[in-house]
């Protein structure tokens, strides 16, 4: 086998921003593993989920998506380019790497977003197969896996206890890192690390079967009532993706921003009038289970979830979607 | 030499400080207007926002006024025991105690954030205030564009 | 465990006989604290605390889906204590609307009504000084030139996706309407760039001056890890040293920056 040293992951990373491309990967910050772009001198924790997901360089936090500039007769209206970079996003799971696959769902729903869209066509993935997982990890309850392949430009393997790694491109994005993985990698002997194990700890089609026929239940409020209403799942979770416009203006121009949003904010679905009609957190709460097991099923086929397990690590009173599955899996299966 | 000297060099390579000053209505504002009609020249770099009282000032004019463009904010009032409206001036006392200490743990120069006390009777105390504050942030230099303070435009 | 014990059978006494109509607690789910609500006395069973309980359960009621249900019984630790007593201090709370069952790591406390939780807070906390590392931090923060300072915040707040957990997690921040939710006009930008993430997080900062019982709630919800302490400390430092205000142990003190003091130092005005 040709193997990758671990200890060359920084080498391999200024190689490829040498050939011109931004290098996104799980970069060691304080006390904290995160997705960003490397510079050199950043510590590479390939094998660390990090705490953001990739979809913050498809679909960024912020950013400008049109724009009038103001003059004495009245205003222009200019066109902003989507600024797609050539981008390896490296070492990302088949979690992450799944939830991309819904976000292109709904990108290129209807009308063709060039913001997302260039983005994603200017991105390499380069996937790992985990080779760790913990508590709040689920992807197999929601027909993911820990070795998935699916939607991945090449796949890396870890080896020899996590010292050194394997790398198979599998579609042409993937083959254009041929070379460049191959300039750091040598022959040598390799035991492949075992695959994560993650148990199934619900059936997913249990659940959207419950929400089809369950909103009006009181469960909801119940299941609700801990929710604090911000938006650490939502914006951390790298399948979901609300937005928001906003106008913000100087005497010189209008910036028309498109801003995360979260469905758990209480003034998500507040209209002008004054009517909300989600006016209580279990209303919202159930937006969120709907939208992901239900909504986004019937409409593209696949739940908006899969499994990473950040909204049980991150939220701030606990609420993991995977416990809430459960729940629900548990009383329908009594019943 | 003074600050109105230096006033009337051209463009040149003095930096000139974008000076923002929130005033009371009933004393500074009066006092300013006492030094305009005394016909006191001071540093022209400040712009005067008047309220009726400081004691509508909310921390966030202070940064409205560093994200638009402000080198340095002036907050300027009645004396204490003085206030049109009695406590105003009080209030905003102990606000800005507090936010004056949170701006610069977060990395506003303390030169740039300055507050006074001027009557309506005090047309020279405002020239002299404002031509030494125009001075003092003169020297902290341009408000860095790098600062989060500063709104950057959108690209 | 003797804490869980006592308070499992005393929060079902209340249930019982309906002096309360739900209880606020944690229960354990693997190595998480979750909050729980219960409104049957059977129920309780589940009720537990320990030192990793780090969330302030006071924050709950503020929601609006709880506000109702009074009266109510919380479990709470000296943090949750004093910020129950703020929000007494700021008529949020109503006369024996609210049961206190009380604990810290000394053990149960009982149920308290709001005047034995001050005789109490008096007794163990009075002395306590803020966080010390936390203020050596802030030393050496403030040991910096303003530039280093402001790229260090700027670090910092790169990280904030204003997703508001530091908010919600608050039990001070109940606005109904939040100042980022005002939008006539638009005082704090909502994009998570530099300049609307400066002035959301100096402003909540500011907003909870002398009402932050430092429980470090906020900072733990905060899924970026950000260093919402050393604006909070710094913050409730501050107060203390120009007012000599602490908030939480007063539920008759006047908020510190909605009043004033004739002999207020202005040393900085000129």
């Amino acid at each position: 086998m040709t193997l990758l040293k671990l200890s060359n992951l920084s080498d391999l990373a200024a190689a490829l921003q040498a050939q011109g491309y931004r290098v996104v990967a799980p970069i060691q910050d304080d006390a904290v593993v995160r997705l960003r772009s490397w510079r050199p001198g950043d510590t590479v924790r390939i094998a660390a989920l990090p705490v953001n997901s990739p979809k913050d360089f498809l679909f960024p936090r912020c950013e400008a998506i049109g724009r009038y500039v103001l003059d004495r007769d009245g205003f222009t209206s200019e066109d902003l380019p989507a600024r797609a970079e050539k981008t390896v996003l490296l070492g990302i799971r088949p979690c992450d790497v799944a939830a991309l696959a819904g976000l292109d769902s709904v990108f290129a729903w209807g009308y063709p977003d060039k913001f997302y869209g260039e983005r994603r066509a200017a991105t390499t993935i380069v996937s790992l197969v985990c080779p760790s997982a913990d508590d709040d990890c689920f992807c197999t309850s929601v027909g993911g896996a820990p070795d998935s392949t699916v939607g991945a430009d090449a796949m890396l393997r870890l080896c020899n206890g996590g010292t050194a790694m394997t790398f198979a491109s599998m579609t042409e994005k993937g083959k254009a890192l041929d070379a460049v993985f191959g300039q750091f990698s040598s022959p040598g002997e390799a035991a492949v690390d075992p695959v994560a194990e993650v148990p199934v700890l619900f059936n997913s089609e249990v659940v959207t079967d419950w929400c089809s026929k369950s909103f009006e239940s009181t469960v909801w409020r119940t299941l609700g009532l801990a929710c604090l209403g911000c938006g650490a799942c939502a914006f951390m979770c790298p399948a979901c993706h609300c937005f928001d416009i906003q106008d913000e203006s100087t005497d010189a121009q209008v910036d028309r921003l498109r801003n995360w949003d979260s469905c758990g904010f209480s003034q998500f679905t507040l209209h002008a009038s004054g009517h909300n009609p989600r006016p209580d957190q279990p209303a919202r709460w159930r937006q969120r289970m709907m939208h992901k097991f239900r909504y986004f099923k019937e409409r593209f086929g696949r739940v908006a979830c899969t499994g990473c397990g950040r909204c049980g690590r991150l939220c701030p009173t606990g609420m993991a979607i995977s416990d809430v599955c459960r729940e629900i899996a548990r009383a329908e299966e009594v019943r | 030499m003074t600050t109105t000297e230096t006033v009337k060099d051209t463009a040149g390579d003095v930096f000139q400080p974008r000076l923002v000053a929130f005033v009371c209505n009933w004393c500074t504002y009066a006092g300013a207007d006492l030094t305009g009609t005394s016909r006191l020249a001071y540093a022209p770099h400040v712009r005067v926002l008047k309220l009726p009282c400081t004691g509508r000032i909310d921390p966030l004019f202070v940064l409205k006024a560093f994200e638009g463009g402000a080198d340095g904010v002036l907050i300027s009032g009645c004396h204490p025991g003085d206030c049109h409206y009695s406590s105003g001036n009080y209030h905003a006392r102990r606000r800005w105690a507090v936010f004056r200490r949170l701006l610069s743990l977060t990395g506003i120069d303390e030169r740039r954030l300055q507050f006074s006390w001027v009557s309506a009777a005090e047309g020279q105390k405002f020239a002299d205030l404002v031509n030494r504050i125009t001075d003092e942030v003169r020297a902290a230099g341009p408000f860095d564009p790098s600062n989060p303070a500063r709104r950057l435009p959108w690209k | 465990m003797e804490i869980a014990t006592k308070l499992r059978a005393d929060a079902a006494a209340l249930l019982g006989d309906g002096r309360v109509k739900l209880v606020i607690g944690y229960a354990a789910r693997g190595a998480r604290r979750v909050p729980v609500f219960i409104s049957e006395a059977p129920k309780v069973e589940v009720l537990m605390w320990d030192a990793t309980c780090r969330q302030n359960l006071a924050a709950y009621l503020s929601k609006p889906d709880l506000k109702t249900l009074r009266p109510v019984a919380i479990v709470a630790s000296p943090p949750v204590m004093r910020s129950l007593v703020v929000l007494a201090s700021e008529a949020q709370i109503e006369d024996g609307s609210v049961v206190i069952l009380g604990l810290d790591e000394s053990g149960y406390h009982g149920i308290l009504d709001l005047g034995k939780t001050v005789e109490l807070l008096n007794a163990v906390c009075k002395g306590q000084g803020l966080d010390r590392e936390i203020l050596g931090r802030l030393e050496q923060i403030r040991g910096m030139s303003p530039q280093e300072r402001a790229a260090f915040w700027a670090s910092e707040f790169a990280k904030c996706t204003r997703c508001y957990a530091c908010r919600a997690a608050c039990p001070a921040c109940y606005c109904a309407r939040c100042i980022v939710e005002k939008n006539v006009p638009q005082w704090i930008s909502t994009a998570a760039a530099a300049h609307g993430n400066f002035a959301w997080n100096i402003i909540r900062a500011f907003h909870v001056a002398g009402r932050c019982t430092s429980c470090g709630a906020c900072q733990a919800a905060c899924p970026q890890g950000i260093p919402l302490m050393l604006l909070n400390v710094g913050v409730t430092e501050s107060v203390e040293t120009e007012f000599g205000i602490r908030a939480g142990f007063d539920p008759d003190a006047k908020p510190a920056i909605g009043s004033y003091s004739l002999e207020d130092k202005e040393d900085f005005i000129r």
